[in-house]
């Protein structure tokens, strides 16, 4: 036997407990109420409900900003992330949000959004009249 | 469908040429391949030749397309022809010229044109420099170039109602990709305006990033194509040495292409990094990675006869990540993982072919050729370096699997979704920790690896008499390695034992092949590529531990570190810290004033003012950071936020503007506001004061107090001033000095809003008084003032020659002679302009001496005249006409006596802050030690290269 393979056998039994171990560090996107139950840090996917307040005042905290997600199950809840408001937040289709349940709200360390890409716009735009 | 409709404005001839273009290009392409396939498989026959000749002439044809095609985009894209869907798409009137070239690259379309300029380009050196490899090598290279070429064909298979699209021609019109009401309008060129280059693409890195990486993804192909030939001809040792530089060639452009996108990251965008285990950046250091695995089973095999197999395994995995990299970033399968991915365009199944194909090419080849493929029948010896070398190949490998396994989740889940619809997909919660916990170990190895493996010889020579030598060298470097890691922590913390791990392990290669250096190779530059590199890799070990591990943000609550808040994990988090105009604030060790902005057309640079302090109060240093904001282009949202790093050898201070006040961010917010504000008007003269009183709300609480205003008019004036005006020719303006106190402070604030007639338009600056919430405006009633109708003024005629005086009022105005370089505010010379001002000499009961110069003015065979004005004694002198034979001039004059203007204008006092910025401030120290050691590791194999490309000629 080669010592060749030996390594090889080693390297792809640390492969697969790497692997198993992974698993770990993976979720599946939860639910607000998915959220509740395991206090774990996973992620939610949904939409921003634009209806809500969406609270952001620099002069007070620039580390808070809150607003409200649907999340799949179509339950609406309040998250707070410890950082400033996003650009182009309001246009986002989708967000993820990563984090924690915490009694008052689901606190997010990390944010991301899908917004409306313009290649699927089919507006064109048109110059604006100029006045004479 | 056919138009009946025939437009203006259209310029079609580009359009045929391009389409043209990629017909031929693509069908060349395909020509070529098979002509170099028929030239390789009749090599003995004398056919061949023709074949070749052939190959050669189609790949030429193939070239001229490709060419014409960019040349033609290029071309519609400067003359901004928006009708043309790729130009509406990427340009606008306003984008700067130099954005042109990432405007071209922004899109899919664009990119894949890109990808395949570099391949012709290194088709055509190939064509002369191949040798006898050209027939093989060219007819893979033009075979890529079909499927890559087929991308941007855009012609519909198949019939029926849904025809499967192939590619995405971009040479297509608008009307021709959509259908909008306004292609019913025989002129609508005329009426479109294009979309333009993302904001937070605009910057120079855009410029080079796209080309060095697609130059590195094309030269990929070089060794993968000879790797084909040389399983193809059966050459299996042969094909190496060709083979070898290409793959330096493109290890090092490949390597500098990430490193410009981690670069770009870090500099311009604010990621606040340089990497971020994002699946395009994974996905393009994958390759890398296995292609820096096939060099050195290469170079074992060069040297030794082993690891052939591998090498070709290595060349051809790593063209096959290539275009899976392309497959994962260009589908859209990556989804909502990544941050930069291109949006999907409907090439999924092209790409799945593309992808397909050539992995089962490679697999194919591999596996017929396999059992022919020569090995030494024995097994290498473990003390040689061709056995480590081995090992730091596969460890290479693993990281490259491990890599791929967890960025391609996403595709798994599609996979299983595919079978199993109610499948749930999974996403990694936190990628940063998930990469960075396994490939810390791939680094320790390969840092080992590269040490050790250096000091052993090949074929493990005479280790009888040479390990003792080999121990002496390695005990130093492990010695020298020790106590560099030693000073390192007490420069940087270093704690956690994986992490003190990692640091040995990159001293000890810094230290092992620095000594192999001096003493082994002694110098020899041309040998030292290999210690370059792994010289490099080691200080970006040290780097990446310095600067990621240590890495500060200086914007946060200072007791934070030292765990004196509870829910200090959550707290940590907190990275912005708001700063006020002018009001110096102590964060992470530094004193931090915002003292400044400016605004240049679409962007407004803040300068943030930094000053480390002794505790005496001594400034020991200062510097200033620039950080800006780019708002779009209808000036109604902020559209990017560039950050600015002052960069010491030791460390880099990043800081980037995180937020602003929304009256700064959101125009239309900003407008909503201003309407609301409650203004009260008055109407002042000169001097004279008023007051008022209003509520005033107390901060955080929902009761407000009374408080008195006192304002106060100081002066008004037409030479004026304001932060955002910037000065036009023909403008009109005037501005006003007002002194506003508030009750309870002692403070008088001034304010100078001022207003501009700019042609038609009348433009406003009000003036913000933060400190008391106040804004002040002046109205337009102030211009009737200015403006006394002529008529009204009763001007008198006078017909004076040179000395003459007139008596008007109690004023003498003596005319002292004509000027033919007039001095007056209004008027502003111009080309072929006949002007000539009557110097008036004004003096007034008390002596006092004044100047005006009317002007007569002749522009385009028309006769004008300027008036001038004497502010302070309200005398208004127009210079009607001249009498040539008399020398005399007819001048008019009026006297109104001095004016006093009121002021009127307008206050409110319950307007929002808006001089504050939201500031992040990260320190990371010893980035330079990053940057470094990874372009030495790009420098050692373009010396690597340089040197193999001498030798294969020798």
């Amino acid at each position: 036997m080669k010592k060749i393979y030996f390594i090889a056998i080693a390297m792809i039994a640390v492969a697969i407990l790497i692997f198993s171990t992974a698993a770990e560090d993976m979720s599946t996107y939860s639910t607000f109420a998915d959220a509740a139950r395991s206090g774990k840090k996973v992620k939610v996917v949904g939409q921003l409900a634009k209806d809500k307040e969406m609270y952001y005042n620099p002069e007070k905290d620039p580390n808070y900003f809150s607003f409200y997600v649907n999340d799949a199950a179509g339950v609406s809840h309040k998250v707070v992330l410890l950082a400033e408001k996003p650009q182009d937040f309001e246009l986002s289709e989708q967000i993820v949000v990563t984090g924690k349940m915490k009694k008052e709200a689901f606190v997010a360390t990390d944010i991301l959004m899908k917004c409306p890409s313009k290649y699927k716009d089919e507006e064109i735009s048109i110059k604006k009249e100029q006045k004479g | 469908m056919e138009n009946a409709i025939s437009y203006i404005g259209e310029h079609l001839w580009p359009g045929r040429i391009g389409h043209a273009g990629i017909l031929l290009g693509f069908v060349a392409a395909l020509l070529s391949a098979l002509a170099y396939f028929f030239a390789t498989q009749r090599r003995d026959k004398p056919e061949a030749a023709q074949w070749t000749k052939i190959g050669r002439w189609a790949f030429a044809a193939h070239s001229l397309g490709i060419l014409s095609v960019i040349g033609m985009l290029f071309y519609v894209m400067t003359r901004q022809y928006y009708e043309y869907q790729y130009v509406q798409a990427h340009v606008s009137d306003d984008l700067p010229f130099k954005y042109i070239f990432a405007a071209f690259w922004e899109g899919q379309e664009g990119s894949f044109l890109l990808w395949m300029f570099w391949h012709v380009v290194l088709g055509l050196v190939l064509v002369f420099k191949a040798g006898k490899w050209e027939s093989p090598v060219m007819s893979m290279l033009a075979l890529i170039q079909v499927f890559i070429g087929s991308m941007i064909l855009g012609i519909y298979v198949g019939w029926g109602d849904d025809p499967l699209k192939l590619g995405s021609n971009p040479t297509l019109l608008l009307r021709q990709v959509m259908d909008a009401p306004i292609f019913n309008q025989v002129d609508y060129v005329s009426k479109l305006s294009g979309n333009g280059l993302n904001p937070l693409l605009q910057n120079y890195w855009m410029t080079i990033h796209p080309p060095t990486l697609f130059l590195g993804f094309a030269s990929t192909s070089i060794p993968f194509c000879f790797a084909i030939a040389g399983l193809w001809l059966r050459k299996h040792t042969e094909w190496l040495q060709p083979a070898l530089p290409w793959a330096l060639f493109s290890g090092a452009i490949l390597g500098t292409g990430i490193l410009m996108g981690g670069a770009w990251a870090y500099e311009a965008l604010s990621f606040g990094g340089y990497w971020a285990w994002d699946p395009v950046e994974n996905m393009s250091l994958v390759p890398w990675l296995t292609l820096i695995a096939g060099i050195h089973t290469t170079l074992i095999a060069k040297s030794t006869g082993y690891s052939v197999k591998s090498s070709y395994a290595f060349y051809l995995l790593t063209f096959v990540l290539i275009v899976y990299s392309t497959f994962l970033t260009r589908s859209g399968v990556l989804g909502d993982t990544s941050v930069h991915a291109f949006t999907e365009m409907g090439l999924e199944s092209q790409l799945i072919l593309f992808l397909g194909f050539f992995t089962l090419l490679s697999l194919v080849m591999f596996f017929m050729r396999y059992k022919g493929v020569p090995a030494p029948p024995k097994e290498e010896r473990i003390t040689s370096r061709e056995f480590w070398m081995f090992i730091g190949t596969l460890v290479l490998f693993f990281s490259a699997i491990i890599i791929t396994g967890s960025t391609s989740l996403p595709v798994y889940n599609k996979i299983m979704q595919f079978f199993d619809p109610t499948f749930e997909g999974r996403v990694i919660t936190e990628p940063e920790p998930h990469y960075n916990k396994y490939q810390l170990w791939i680094a320790v190895f390969i840092g080992l690896l590269t040490a050790s493996a250096q000091l052993l010889r090949y074929k493990g020579v005479n280790w009888e008499s040479y390990w003792p030598k080999f121990l002496r060298h390695a005990g130093v470097a492990v010695l020298l390695a020790l106590g560099m890691s030693f000073l390192t922590t007490r420069w940087i913390e270093v704690k956690d034992i994986r992490h003190l791990t990692m640091l040995f392990a990159g001293w000890f290669a810094i230290a092992a092949n620095t000594d192999y250096l001096i003493t082994f190779i002694k110098g020899n530059l041309k040998l030292a590529g290999s210690t370059f590199s792994h010289i490099g890799f080691g200080l970006m070990l040290v780097g990446i531990l310095a600067s990621g591990l240590n890495k500060r943000v200086i914007s946060s609550n200072p007791f934070i570190m030292d765990g004196l808040i509870e829910g200090a994990d959550e707290q940590s988090l907190r990275n912005n810290i708001l700063l006020f105009k002018n009001a110096p604030m102590q964060m992470g060790g530094y004193e931090v004033t915002y003292t400044r902005d400016t605004l240049d057309k679409f962007s407004r640079t803040y300068t943030v003012n930094y000053k480390k302090k002794d505790p005496q109060g001594q400034v020991l240093e200062e510097f200033e950071l620039h950080p800006n904001i780019l708002y779009d282009k209808s000036f109604s949202k902020v559209a990017a936020s560039n950050p600015s790093t002052k960069r010491y050898l030791d460390r880099d201070v990043f800081t980037h503007i995180a937020s602003l006040p929304q009256v700064e961010m959101d125009m239309e917010f900003r407008r909503k506001r201003e309407d609301s504000l409650n203004y009260r008007r008055f109407d002042l003269f000169e001097g004279q004061e008023i007051s008022f009183l209003d509520t005033v709300p107390i901060r955080d609480r929902d009761t407000s107090v009374l408080k008195r205003y006192t304002v106060q008019v100081e002066s008004v004036s037409r030479e004026t001033r304001h932060p955002d005006y910037k000065p036009e020719k023909g403008d009109f303006t005037v501005g006003a000095r007002l002194r506003v106190q508030r009750e309870g402070d002692d403070t008088v604030y001034l304010a100078e809003p001022m207003l501009v007639l700019r042609k038609d338009m009348l433009v406003s600056y009000p003036s913000q008084i933060n400190e008391i919430s106040a804004k002040v405006r002046l109205t337009d009633a102030i211009f009737t003032q200015l403006f006394v109708p002529e008529s009204e003024l009763g001007y008198k005629e006078y017909e004076l020659t040179q000395g003459d005086s007139v008596r008007v009022g109690d004023l003498v105005v003596r005319f002292a002679g004509f000027n033919k370089q007039p001095d007056n505010r209004d008027y502003q010379p111009e080309k072929d302009d006949i002007a000539v001002s009557a110097v008036l000499d004004v003096r007034d009961a008390a002596g006092k001496t004044y100047e005006a110069q009317p002007v007569y003015l002749i522009r385009g065979s028309q006769p004008f005249n300027l008036k001038a004005e004497v502010e302070e004694l309200g005398l208004h002198a127009r210079f009607m006409s001249i009498n040539p034979e008399k020398e005399s001039a007819s001048i008019s004059l009026a006297l109104t006596g001095k004016k006093r203007y009121t002021v009127p204008f307008e206050i409110a006092t319950n307007s929002l802050r808006s001089d504050y910025i939201v500031l992040e401030a990260i320190e990371f120290p010893g980035i330079n030690l990053f940057w470094l050691g990874s372009l030495l590791m790009m420098v050692g194999l373009a010396v690597g290269m340089w040197n193999r490309m001498r030798g294969s000629h020798a």
